[in-house]
């Protein structure tokens, strides 16, 4: 690490905002209609980046980590799905398992990456600052991230469901990268947060094309490659 | 082995990239200056790969900027496979994506734009394959790799048709998810080399310098970054099981495209697999095993879905997941051997498959019909394609004296040397059902009874030769490689020197 002290890290607010974080992923994936959920990711995302500037105090390049994420996730993105939903019926198709199932399937990932974190620390994350508590947390947190947004990916009917949970998963992973690579260049950040925006551009312009071609943007109704 | 700066490195993946950009930007350009421009930038970048070629056997490595970009022989051999695909695949798609038939699919207006695009956008497919095989940055290699998914999403999605925008949805998605493991492992491995406290600086970031202290990496944080890194960049490469998006992907993209997709895309992902796990070999040589069986699971699998395929171009793409398991095998094998065989192969399939995916677009450009039932007796009709894909289909079978034979035989000989037998018998065997299934196909089409297609009127007949000289140049060089493979020694010697970690 080359600058700060830990302890300068305001513990109790990382962990409040994560937990919030959590709470409107949850939410993000669970909303039925697609505007909410929208507003869900979009909110998922300024936290992240509140997050990201809470580390900062002991790092100074994580504010050019925000600030990316900021441009990229919490304005582009947003902008993207709400542009894609405009003068569309945004109720979503119903999923393959509903609310009661998903919120049980969250807590037990919070609770499993939480043991896994606390218990295989050195393994997930080799620097010796990631061994602190809250960088434990926010890697607990991402991947619980993480694997809501994958949970999404594959559990959604709706194709732009889908594209939100892409989305999450790779807040989470921006996240995650606070406590596995803390030095990472500002170019590399940069590349990895470009990339994702230009994949969410491509997949909604994708997915307008199949709501021009079938109708609609359930993934069910793709499978005229299965003939 | 000496270093040496310079600018060829950068300019090999940036020339494509600028070249794309007014094609894509400016709506008025020329639908000659479109065609054209392909077709001469993979030209330099040949030459170019030409000379880095050249310099590897000198036993040079290039590199650029402090080392962020690095040519050395294995580099320098990728390098030249994209450069000569891309250019015959450039040349094919001048007759090939014909106006007309384009104006009957999306309409005339939308026609001409959608040119415009495909060129540019292949331009810039060029430039990030190109990227990836020149980075010597951990981070950038992922960057590299998800750039060519995204440059060549739109192209998969090209024909904007219900099957067409399926497969691009599918090959966004699962890509994307699949490739951002790799990036955890990329990360990963980053994190590890710097708490060595070896390295200064950004130095971990570059693979030439990881690999001076993978010795002091953990071995639990090692299996992690390896699971994620072969999860990732394995997914990319078509490696059973991570392979559902590819026989969508490679079947319904233009041709030109297919032939770029399966013929070097999956290969330089499996190069960008290879470079990054071959760093753990010396340390934990039980990590060759795992990639050996995942290898033989991948090329098992493949040719038993393929055996089912009535689509021709759909065989094709699960028997690329079928070859890709023998490239897996012998590079992870991690003996000389293993890789000299592995990355034969990956040349080799390179080659003849390119030649299969432009033959069946020749098909497709001569009669509409791609499956295997409408087909028929089109061996009088079609002389020259069907040379060509009778050719493909014995090489890709291993029939001596053609390349596919050498390379098959040097994994067979390299996975029974080290002892492997399960897996080399299940090679023999993939090998003859391979045999069984693409001749099967080939004589169907080519042979068999005249049905539909090959009586229509007016009659179906053979491709122009811009099309057909792309096809042959490759059956000419997969029959040279057959009769002359040491013709291939020096370069795929150094190369497989690169990543051959472990003795024997």
């Amino acid at each position: 690490m080359t600058a700060g002290n830990p302890s300068a890290l305001n513990a109790n607010l990382i962990e409040s905002l994560s937990m919030v974080m959590v709470i409107t992923s949850v939410a993000a994936v669970e909303l039925r209609r697609l505007r909410f959920s929208a507003v869900a990711y979009l909110c998922q995302a300024l936290l992240m980046v509140s997050l990201l500037v809470a580390f900062a105090a002991v790092n100074p390049a994580l504010y050019w980590w925000a600030g990316t994420a900021l441009l990229t996730k919490a304005v582009l993105t947003p902008w993207f799905l709400f542009r894609s939903l405009r003068g569309t019926d945004d109720r979503e198709l119903k999923p393959v398992i509903g609310l009661g199932p998903s919120v049980i399937v969250a807590g037990l990932l919070m609770l499993g990456f939480f043991h896994l974190t606390h218990s295989q620390g050195t393994l997930l994350a080799p620097s010796g600052m990631a061994q602190l508590e809250v960088f434990r947390t926010n890697l607990a947190v991402a991947s619980t991230v993480f694997a809501l947004g994958l949970y999404a990916v594959l559990t959604r009917r709706d194709a732009i469901k889908t594209v939100i949970g892409l989305c999450l998963l790779e807040n989470a992973v921006h996240l995650s990268l606070v406590s596995l690579a803390p030095e990472l260049p500002e170019t590399a950040v940069f590349g990895v947060a470009t990339e994702v925006v230009v994949t969410v551009y491509l997949l909604l312009y994708v997915i307008g094309g199949v709501r021009e071609q079938f109708g609609t943007t359930d993934t069910f109704q793709l499978r005229e490659l299965r003939r | 082995m000496t270093t040496e700066t310079s600018i060829i490195p950068a300019v090999t993946f940036l020339l494509p990239i600028v070249a794309g950009a007014p094609v894509l930007l400016w709506k008025r350009i020329d639908r000659r200056v479109q065609q054209v421009l392909p077709i001469l930038t993979a030209a330099l970048v040949t030459a170019m790969a030409a000379w880095m070629a050249s310099k590897a056997l000198g036993g040079v490595v290039l590199t650029t900027w402090n080392n962020e970009l690095r040519v050395d022989a294995l580099s320098a051999l990728m390098v030249s496979v994209i450069a000569v695909i891309a250019l015959l695949a450039s040349v094919y798609s001048v007759r090939y994506l014909r106006l007309e038939g384009l104006i009957q699919r999306v309409g005339a207006e939308a026609a001409a734009g959608r040119t415009r695009i495909f060129y540019g956008l292949l331009l810039w497919f060029f430039g990030t394959m190109l990227w990836g095989c020149v980075t010597n940055n951990v981070v950038m290699l992922y960057v590299a790799i998800e750039a060519t998914t995204l440059t060549s999403g739109l192209l998969v999605a090209f024909y904007w048709d219900r099957r067409a925008l399926e497969a691009g949805y599918k090959y966004l998605m699962l890509l994307t998810i699949g490739i951002t493991f790799a990036l955890f492992g990329c990360v990963l491995l980053y994190a590890a080399a710097a708490a060595t406290k070896q390295l200064s600086g950004s130095n971990a970031l570059l693979i030439s310098e990881v690999r001076s202290v993978a010795h002091l990496i953990p071995g639990g944080t090692a299996a992690l970054a390896v699971a994620f890194l072969v999860i990732g960049f394995g997914t990319k490469a078509g490696i059973a099981p991570f392979h559902p998006w590819l026989p969508d992907a490679h079947a319904e993209a233009p041709t030109p495209v297919s032939a770029l997709l399966s013929g070097v895309m999956i290969k330089m992902a499996l190069y960008a697999l290879a470079r990054t796990v071959s760093i753990f070999y010396p340390s934990w040589p039980v990590v060759s095993v795992f990639l050996v069986a995942l290898g033989v699971f991948s090329m098992v699998l493949g040719i038993v879905m393929a055996m089912t395929q009535d689509d021709l171009k759909r065989l094709l793409a699960y028997s690329s997941v079928s070859q890709m398991g023998y490239v897996l095998a012998g590079v992870g094998l991690g003996t000389y051997l293993g890789c000299y065989g592995g990355l034969f192969h990956l040349l080799n399939h390179a080659l003849y498959k390119s030649m299969l995916f432009l033959s069946v677009g020749a098909v497709i450009h001569a009669t509409g019909a791609r499956r295997i039932t409408q087909l028929g007796g089109l061996r009088h009709r079609m002389p020259v394609t069907s040379a060509c894909f009778l050719l493909g289909t014995l090489a890709i079978a291993g029939f001596p004296p053609l390349n596919g034979f050498w390379s098959k035989l040097t994994i067979y000989l390299a996975l029974a040397k080290a002892g492997l037998w399960w897996a080399a018998i299940l090679a023999v065997a993939t090998g003859f059902l391979t045999m069984a299934v693409m001749v099967r196909a080939g004589t169907r089409v080519f042979w068999g009874a005249p049905r539909a297609a090959a009586v229509a009127q007016p009659p179906v007949r053979e491709v122009p030769a811009l099309m057909w000289l792309p096809m042959v140049a490759l059956a000419a060089l997969c029959l040279l490689l057959g009769v002359y493979p040491q013709l291939a020694y020096p370069l795929l010697d150094r190369a497989a020197a690169v990543l051959a970690t472990l003795g024997a």
